[in-house]
């Protein structure tokens, strides 16, 4: 972890769709170069915590500080611009953010090679572009306007396993190497403990209790035994009960 | 030379219209064959006409008198119709209200409106561009306010969460993805434009190639009757071919990469 600043602040957040309480009095802070995961049963709420403190939508009740320069969002699809070739959509952050187009080029090369892209694939448009490649694609667009605090929305659901462990270990290694702090929003275990530092657990209903627990070591330097160890034991802990007993929420 | 490429591919596609085309000759050659000259003139001899009339100044004047009004009103009515489409897709309430308004205006047969223009405006060329307007009109109103009510939400939560403002994200999202929904709109207007103003000038008697397929009737000149139907069907061709579809070629291309057989640029 870097230093002890604090990023960004959640107090006591409420919200509620068609007057169905998803969120009450829901506090968290994200320190410096922290990376947080947020994991709970599907319908509990945790896209919305994330879409209230990425600004996308704004809290019935609480507030949010945010303390950064700059963020970013990686959803759940790639949400890439068809009409636009990879490289473009690359750039289109840096461009939403004003950079000259001659600025851009030489950043979204780097962001492509970071992410593992291809000069030869940055041409092509996203329709001739593999899932996995897409979403590395949204990744790199996230990575290149040089954000402070990003979050991810269950990024890697939709791709395959092998790929799901190299697309980890990239935003691993992005976090790492650019200190900044992420909120990662996931529903499977094994992922929260391999990328993040903490992990967060909401219950299934807005009035249950919030679950916090600290992950020892580092992400990227745990070794695949401590993981799948820590996994294990937790799957076992009541308090994780209700991530694993499959049930949708009740409305 | 990627340029040169595509309108090499682009032209070479002719052929298949080309074939289309000289299907519709042979039926009306056979047509030709059974009723006689005097009431179907073949083909060729129709060609012929129009090979006759195309260089006299009269034909050059009614074409361009035809081709004015009706680009007037293609210009007036893609113009109007496509803002207040654009505008009335960011409002339920306005896309509530529009929406059987524009059934209404469609459901008036253009031949309606021609009598109505005829005594608003008289025997001039501006009720054959009104005609035209108030026909095509709708077509790029509903095309702007689908495109507009149909964008992808999540593309613009995405632009938002980069703190894109209002006016870029309709720019760069809200923009192209209209394009793919005005362009039909655009086509069969262009292509109403033609054969309303024809319609108009020929019940209105107010010059134009409508005026003259109208003294053609009269005098039974039936080959001249079928050049000069030829030439207006030839103008709509030209603008939809020459002008529109190359330019959304241009603007889609990355539809083409998505294509299943993977034809890249």
């Amino acid at each position: 972890m870097g230093g002890q600043a604090v990023k960004l602040v959640l107090e006591r957040v409420g919200h509620a769709f068609l007057g169905r309480a998803v969120l009450e009095d829901f506090d968290l802070a994200l320190t410096d170069g922290e990376v947080v995961a947020l994991i709970g049963p599907s319908g509990c709420g945790k896209t919305t915590i994330l879409q209230i403190a990425a600004g996308l939508l704004d809290p019935l009740r609480g507030r949010v500080r945010r303390h950064y320069r700059r963020h970013a969002v990686v959803f759940q699809e790639p949400r890439l611009l068809p009409w636009l070739a990879a490289r473009d959509n690359i750039a289109y952050g840096l461009r939403m953010n004003g950079i000259a187009r001659d600025l851009r080029a030489a950043m979204v090369a780097q962001r492509a090679q970071d992410v593992g892209l291809s000069a030869h694939d940055l041409d092509k448009y996203p329709a001739e572009l593999s899932g996995g490649m897409r979403q590395r694609v949204a990744v790199a667009r996230a990575l290149a306007v040089r954000p402070d605090m990003v979050y991810f929305d269950e990024p890697f659901t939709a791709v395959d396993v092998g790929l799901k462990r190299i697309l980890q270990d990239l935003v691993i290694e992005a976090a790492a190497r650019e200190q900044f702090s992420a909120l990662f929003v996931t529903h499977d275990l094994s992922e929260a403990v391999r990328v993040a530092h903490r992990l967060v657990l909401l219950p299934r209903r807005a009035d249950g209790t919030i679950v916090e627990r600290a992950i020892a070591g580092e992400p990227g330097r745990r070794s695949e035994r401590a993981i799948f160890a820590l996994v294990e034991a937790w799957s076992a802990d009541p308090a994780f009960r209700e991530l694993f007993d499959g049930r949708e929420s009740l409305h | 030379m990627a340029f040169f490429g595509w309108a090499g591919r682009y032209l070479w596609s002719a052929w298949a219209g080309a074939c289309g085309l000289l299907c519709i000759a042979a039926a009306w050659q056979g047509a030709h064959e059974f009723y006689g000259s005097f009431i179907l003139p073949s083909p060729l001899e129709t060609l012929r006409e129009v090979a006759v009339i195309l260089p006299e100044p009269w034909f050059v004047r009614a074409a361009g008198e035809t081709a004015i009004r009706s680009l007037t009103g293609f210009a007036l009515a893609v113009g109007i119709g496509t803002l207040t489409g654009a505008v009335a897709g960011y409002s339920f309430a306005a896309m509530r209200l529009m929406r059987p308004v524009v059934t209404v205006i469609l459901g008036v047969p253009p031949i309606a409106w021609i009598v109505l223009a005829l005594i608003w405006f008289g025997s001039s060329g501006g009720s054959a561009v009104m005609t035209v307007v108030v026909a095509a009109l709708p077509i790029s109103f509903a095309g702007g306010l689908e495109g507009v009510a149909t964008r992808d939400r999540a593309l613009d939560a995405m632009a938002r969460s980069f703190g894109a403002g209002v006016w870029l994200r309709f720019r760069t999202l809200t923009v192209p993805h209209l394009i793919s929904y005005l362009f039909p709109a655009w086509t069969t207007t262009a292509g109403t434009a033609w054969k309303v103003t024809v319609m108009a000038e020929l019940l209105s008697n107010t010059g134009g190639i409508g005026g003259e397929l109208a003294t053609a009737r009269a005098l039974f000149d039936i080959p001249r009757v079928m050049a000069l139907i030829v030439a207006v069907v030839a103008f709509a061709l030209l603008t939809e071919y020459a002008l529109l579809h190359p330019l959304r070629d241009r603007l889609e291309r990355w539809r083409e990469a998505g294509l299943p057989w993977g034809v890249k640029r």
